[in-house]
C-alpha cells in the first residue's frame, strides 16, 4: 500500500535530521509546514522577481543572499525583504553561521517565518536537506519479503509464508552476506531515482526462525552482518515446486516485478527437497551480474551464429 | 473476501507473545489473512509483520481474510482477541 505524505513541520525536520543548527529565531513558528521535497535558494527572488519562489519550500540563504542584502541601500533592503517575506515562507535557514541584522528577524517574525542559523556550508546543507526530504516525501510501500545484500546487489526474497525465506536468508547471513530487513521491507524512491529498501525500525536486525524464535542478527553475527538500507536490484520469488509448471530451462525469459512504478528483474525459483537454495540464489546473483556486465547467455550466442559450434569453455563475451 | 473490525482489549496490546499466538493461529488456515491498522496492512501469518503495527489497547484494527476457510479464520482470530490472548483473566 503506497503512502503519500503531505507535509512536515520544521520542528520535525530538526528532530529527525540534525542540521547543526546553532541558533533559532522566531521559535514560535517552527510548527510551519514544508510541503515540497526540495529546498530553495531565493536567488532573484530578493530582487523582486517572486514568480518562482514556491511557498511550500524551505529557503536557504548563503553568502550570496546575505551579501547582496547587505550591499543594498537601507530603504531598498527593507522593501525587498518585505516583499520576499510577504510570501509567508515556511522557514529560512542561514548557512555558515553568517551574522544577520536584528531588524530582519523582527520582519520575519512579523510574517511568521522562523530563521535558523546553521554551522554547515550551503552545499552540504542543501544536499542533506534534499536527501532527507526526498526520503520523507517519497511514495513508500511495504512488501512482504527479506531484503539482503548479496555480492553488492540488493536482493529481495519473496514467497508465501512458510516457504523458507527466513531460513534461506539465515544461511546467506551465515555465509557472510548482509541482512537489511526480514519479513517486511519498506521501500521508497530516493533522490537518485533508485528504489531503496530498509527495515521497519521496530523489527530492525530481527529475524524470525521457526524453532529458534526471534533472533537478533546484529547480536549474533555482529555489525558486518547487517545494513541500514540498500538499493533493490533483483527480486527472487520462492515457490513450491509444481511438477506441471514450466520453469525457465534455458535462461532466456525476462520477468519483472513492479514496485512503485519501477521494473525490477524477477527470478522465480521452485523450492523442492534436495535443492540447495542458498547456493542457487548465490549463483542466480552471479548470473545476474554477468548478464549486467554484458556477458551473453548460451542462447544469445546461438542466435547470433546459428551454424557455429559454440565453444562454451571460453568466455562468451 | 470478508472483513471484520476488531478492538484490542488486552492491556499489553499486540506485544510479542500475543503476536506469536496470533500468527500461530493464522498459520492454521489456508486463507490469506491480513491485519489493517492505520495505513499499514500486514500478513497475519508473519510474526514480525504484526509487531511492526505496534497496536495497543483500545486501538481498532481490521481483520481481512480471503480463501476457502475465511469465515472460520476470522471467527477464530476475533475470538483470540476477545479472550485477551488467554493472558488476562
Amino acid at each position: 500500500m503506497a503512502i503519500e505524505i503531505k507535509g512536515i513541520q520544521i520542528r520535525q525536520i530538526l528532530e529527525l535530521n540534525p542540521l547543526k543548527i546553532l541558533k533559532i529565531h522566531n521559535e514560535k513558528w517552527l510548527s510551519n509546514t514544508v510541503s515540497h521535497p526540495r529546498p530553495q535558494r531565493p536567488g532573484l527572488g530578493l530582487t523582486g522577481y517572486l514568480k518562482h519562489i514556491q511557498t511550500g519550500r524551505i529557503q536557504i540563504f548563503g553568502k550570496t543572499e546575505i551579501g547582496y542584502l547587505l550591499n543594498l541601500k537601507e530603504v531598498d533592503k527593507i522593501k525587498c525583504l518585505k516583499n520576499y517575506l510577504s510570501l509567508k515562507l515556511p522557514g529560512i535557514i542561514i548557512s555558515e553561521n553568517i551574522p544577520i541584522e536584528p531588524e530582519w528577524i523582527a520582519m520575519a517574525a512579523h510574517s511568521h517565518t522562523p530563521i535558523l542559523v546553521s554551522e554547515l556550508h550551503t552545499a552540504p546543507l542543501i544536499s542533506r536537506l534534499n536527501a532527507f526530504l526526498y526520503q520523507y516525501f517519497s511514495k513508500k510501500i511495504k512488501l512482504n519479503g527479506v531484503l539482503m545484500d548479496i555480492m553488492g546487489q540488493g536482493v529481495m526474497l519473496t514467497g508465501v509464508s512458510g516457504i523458507g525465506k527466513s531460513e534461506t536468508a539465515l544461511e546467506l547471513v551465515n555465509k557472510g552476506y548482509q541482512l537489511i530487513a526480514d519479513d517486511i521491507t519498506e521501500f521508497y524512491i530516493d533522490f537518485n531515482d533508485d528504489l531503496v529498501g530498509r527495515s521497519n525500525p521496530i523489527i530492525k536486525n530481527l529475524m524470525e526462525v521457526r524453532g529458534l524464535g526471534i533472533i537478533n542478527i546484529y547480536d549474533i553475527f555482529g555489525a558486518s552482518a547487517v545494513l541500514e538500507e540498500k538499493k533493490l536490484n533483483l527480486v527472487i520469488n520462492l515457490e513450491k515446486w509444481e511438477a506441471k509448471k514450466k520453469y525457465d530451462r534455458l535462461g532466456e525469459d525476462n520477468f519483472y516485478f513492479k514496485i512503485l512504478g519501477m521494473d525490477i528483474p524477477l527470478i522465480t525459483l521452485p523450492v523442492a527437497p534436495g535443492r540447495n537454495l542458498c547456493t542457487i540464489i548465490e549463483v542466480a546473483v552471479r548470473n545476474f551480474l554477468a548478464k549486467k556486465s554484458g556477458i551473453k547467455t548460451y542462447l544469445e550466442k546461438k542466435k547470433e551464429n546459428p551454424d557455429e559450434n559454440i565453444d562454451l569453455s571460453h568466455g562468451s563475451r | 473476501m470478508i472483513e471484520k473490525t476488531q478492538i484490542i482489549i488486552n492491556k499489553l496490546g499486540l506485544h510479542a507473545r500475543a503476536a506469536a499466538k496470533l500468527s500461530h493461529l493464522a498459520n492454521m488456515f489456508n486463507a490469506n489473512i491480513f491485519l489493517i491498522y492505520n495505513e499499514d496492512k500486514v500478513n497475519a501469518k508473519s510474526l514480525l509483520g504484526i509487531l511492526t503495527l505496534a497496536a495497543s489497547v483500545g486501538n481498532e484494527i481490521i481483520l481481512q481474510a480471503s480463501g476457502d476457510d475465511e469465515q472460520e479464520a476470522i471467527t477464530a482470530i476475533s475470538d483470540l482477541f476477545n479472550r485477551k490472548f488467554d493472558e488476562e483473566s
